[in-house]
């Protein structure tokens, strides 16, 4: 591969490094503040790539990529305020550590799984780059539809402590999900004469809404500091975190594949792509009810999804110009202002600049990792902050992030409508993930279903008319029929018990 | 402190002729907005900011020219936000035209009345091409009308330029045809042809360029434009030349009652912003074109694409 060499030369060179650099930096802040995320970095970030070098501007842009998710986690470890939507799942295990006073460790199980999954991508990404038009091309509305489904049963059965509450939250998700102009058939539905829900609930502020202004309300009405007790409070934790990302390595490579996967479904994205990873790794582990109390693995799996999507959803966006996040839309724009057309030409076309663009990637996870274990003891420190004044200035902050997005004073009131919201299902001990989970994949699945219809002519039969759709029915059938394993074995076991007494 | 005394008179009188000199030069004494109903990343996005440079140089005062990205609604709110605003020529924008055309003549609430912008310039078009997949056995529209069954068609929702332009052709050919709506901008349904989904579509060009050229889907017509190619045919061919008007159109403008000597000015500013060699190396580096048209020829534009839909009412929704 001496264009990859090539590349890494031309990426470590004093002046396109200092890029990199910059946008690691920019992607720290950004990522941390809820409600500001690599769009909103990157959107930015766009005019004044306009007299740079492609580049340079590739390098920046890959900077703050590979950061974001370094940046996004850090807030929702020891805020429970995910600073990016695909962070929001490292919250459910992140948060109660911080809570025991071991934030240390979980940032640095972060530091260690993100760069892990990064590069596991990125390798990924380097072997399928030849034949990543007919990857993209496997999924047609029929898959799409099963792949929310598959996203949706998986976040079903991982909250089957309670089941019914588990259903409750992922209803909600759905009607949230059907708000708004509906593509398929044009008609508008549920925004009460809205011009603002035209477009839907946007997932970032309600996200923020649901994480991190629930979480500040609970604070604010419990009262004292995020860590339970000062006393416990451990600065030291880091390399322990780090050990323990290395020791679960079968995490690693689990989550970094679904992070690679599903990342690279146009319009599923990260944050379903890090909630899968932790939901398969909770349901594999022999004790799945200790997740959500503070289990290192439910930081390395998300984490190591969470870096790993970003070469996932490269491959549609580069391949077809069709971006596989919201991040990767606005990236597309800096590759047309750079005369990169996406489409059949590109890798041939733009070979050395695409292979910066993944050393930039992998590069800025690393770095983004190096600053993020420097700062620990002073991160780890805000767990102490009381919540009077720890709440008003995370609310005040995510509030800013949430207008920045779209100017529109609309998401603001929905981040509040819906921090309320998350506020009482956290009273009422309800999940929120399945919720989270429906929001986003209610309109792929709906769109997907409606539009397999019309080309099957009503016919169900499509859906199981392609390899891809057939695996996707199978992995569908396997994970329901797997929650009702752990059921029948304890049948079993209390027959045989019955027989022999 | 004697020397602050001495220059006081003359700190005063610098300042005077400062305040008098503002007052005077007029517009524009502070930034401009351009405002953007898109996110920025897209097409018309990279267009705007590409002649933003061009813009500031061309007007007097070095003022800055600052982009806004208000997307939403389609398109919708950012167009009633540019109608909206104060008519003093420091809130201008661009239009997408069908695309907010179609929910006017729907009668939908929107936010503006286009026959009351003031227009400024048009700064390109992009034309419609009828395109089937690369290894398609259909050749031509007359293969079309062959098949024994009806078109299948991909297309974003009903109402987007993409469906009714799918719409209008099919009606006035009497191709028999059905519509696959619901795919995310013209890259998700020309993804959706290459991979076999429907048979055919109407897609702009500047998407379709690059796919064209792979070979991945063919052409069999284009409107719009003239073709050169015997294997493409053009309204004309077709005998349908009304079909010739279905276009893309970017278009700037302005509230409504907007002063001549500011419309006059910011007209002259865009057509020598789209004249300026930095903005056309940016144009042929990245295969972009420029249609420039002044701001009468706009107007009249907008008038005729709006009695051109209004034939085809019926088929809008």
């Amino acid at each position: 591969m001496p264009e990859l060499l090539q590349a890494t030369a031309s990426i470590l060179s004093p002046g396109t490094l200092l890029f990199v650099f910059a946008g690691v930096l920019v992607g720290l802040v950004f990522g941390v503040i809820p409600g500001l995320g690599g769009t909103t970095a990157l959107a930015l970030l766009l005019p004044l790539t306009y007299g740079m070098e492609v580049m340079h501007a590739l390098a920046m842009a890959g900077g703050i990529m590979g950061a974001i998710a370094m940046g996004g986690s850090i807030s929702a470890i020891l805020l429970n305020a995910p600073g990016t939507a695909p962070s929001a799942a490292t919250c459910l295990d992140g948060h109660p550590l911080a809570k025991q006073g071991r934030a240390a460790d979980a940032i640095g199980a972060v530091a260690s799984a993100s760069p892990l999954g990064g590069l596991f991508g990125v390798i990924t990404l380097l072997l399928v780059l030849p034949i990543a038009r007919d990857i993209v091309l496997l999924f047609g509305p029929p898959e799409f539809f099963l792949v929310a489904v598959f996203g949706i049963v998986t976040v079903a059965i991982s909250s089957s402590a309670n089941l019914l509450r588990g259903l409750v939250a992922g209803g909600v998700g759905l009607m949230l999900s059907f708000v708004g102009y509906d593509t398929v058939h044009g008609g508008v539905r549920y925004t009460f004469g809205s011009d603002y829900l035209w477009d839907g609930i946007p997932l970032i502020p309600a996200l923020v809404g649901l994480f991190g202004m629930a979480e500040m309300i609970r604070l604010s009405i419990e009262g004292g500091a995020v860590a339970a007790d000062a006393g416990t409070v451990r600065l030291d934790g880091v390399w322990s975190g780090m050990r323990a990302t290395l020791r679960h390595w079968k995490v690693v490579i689990r989550g970094s594949i679904t992070g690679t996967l599903i990342g690279a479904i146009p319009g599923v994205g990260g944050t379903v792509a890090t909630f899968i990873a932790y939901s398969t790794t909770k349901k594999a582990d022999p004790d799945p009810e200790s997740f959500g109390t503070g289990r290192i693995e439910g930081i390395i799996a998300p984490e190591s999804a969470n870096n790993a999507k970003d070469s996932g959803a490269l491959l549609p966006t580069l391949a077809f110009g069709i971006p596989g996040s919201a991040e990767m839309a606005v990236f597309l724009g800096i590759l047309m202002l750079h005369g990169m057309q996406p489409g059949p030409a590109i890798f041939a076309d733009h070979e050395p600049e695409i292979y910066g663009l993944i050393v930039a990637l992998t590069l800025s996870a690393v770095l983004a990792s190096i600053i993020g274990i420097t700062f620990v003891r002073w991160l780890a420190a805000i767990t102490l902050v009381k919540g009077q004044i720890l709440a008003p200035v995370v609310i005040a902050v995510s509030l800013v992030g949430v207008y920045a997005i779209n100017l529109t004073p609309g998401d603001v009131v929905l981040a509040a409508v819906i921090g309320v919201l998350g506020y009482l299902m956290l009273r009422f001990d309800y999940p929120r993930l399945p919720l989270v989970i429906a929001l986003i994949l209610g309109e792929t699945a709906e769109r997907g279903f409606q539009q397999s219809m019309m080309i099957g002519q009503g016919n169900l039969g499509i859906f199981v008319h392609s390899v891809t759709s057939i695996v996707l029915v199978v992995l569908i059938l396997l994970s329901l029929s797997w929650s009702f394993v752990p059921l029948l074995r304890r049948r079993l076991a209390a027959s045989i018990s019955g027989e022999t007494s | 402190m004697n020397w602050i005394r001495t220059i006081r008179p003359t700190v005063f009188a610098a300042l005077f002729f400062l305040i008098a000199c503002s007052a005077e030069t007029g517009y524009p004494s502070k930034d401009i907005t351009v405002v953007i109903p898109f996110n920025s990343g897209g097409a018309f996005d990279a267009y705007v900011r590409a002649l933003v440079p061009g813009l500031e140089k061309h007007l007097p005062n070095s003022i800055n020219v600052l982009p806004k990205n208000l997307p939403g609604a389609g398109g919708r709110r950012g167009a009633s936000d540019i109608f909206r605003a104060r008519a003093d020529g420091y809130t201008i924008g661009i239009f997408n035209m069908p695309g907010v055309l179609i929910p006017q003549l729907q009668n939908m609430p929107i936010g503006y009345e286009l026959s009351e912008v003031t227009w400024l310039a048009t700064l390109g078009y992009d034309t419609y091409v009828f395109v089937v997949k690369g290894d398609s056995p259909l050749g031509s529209i007359e293969d079309l009308k062959g098949l024994g069954r009806s078109v299948t068609y991909g297309a974003t929702g009903p109402g987007s330029t993409s469906y009714v332009a799918t719409n209008i052709v099919n009606e006035t050919l009497g191709i028999p045809f059905e519509i696959i709506t619901g795919y995310k901008g013209s890259a998700g349904y020309l993804l959706g042809l290459i991979r076999g989904d429907f048979d055919a579509a109407m897609i702009n060009y500047s998407t379709a360029r690059s796919y064209l050229e792979s070979g991945d889907i063919k052409a069999l017509a284009v409107f719009g434009a003239d073709s050169n190619d015997p294997n493409i045919a053009d309204a004309e061919d077709l005998g349908a030349p009304e079909l010739g008007q279905l276009r893309v159109m970017r278009m700037m403008g302005g509230p409504p009652g907007l002063p001549d000597d500011i419309k006059t000015m910011l007209e002259r500013a865009l057509l020598a912003a789209m004249d300026d060699a930095d903005f056309k190396s940016w144009l042929a580096s990245t295969g972009n074109e420029a249609h420039p048209a002044s701001a009468a020829e706009t107007t009249a534009t907008v008038l005729e694409m709006t009695e051109f839909y209004d034939r085809f009412k019926q088929l809008l929704d």
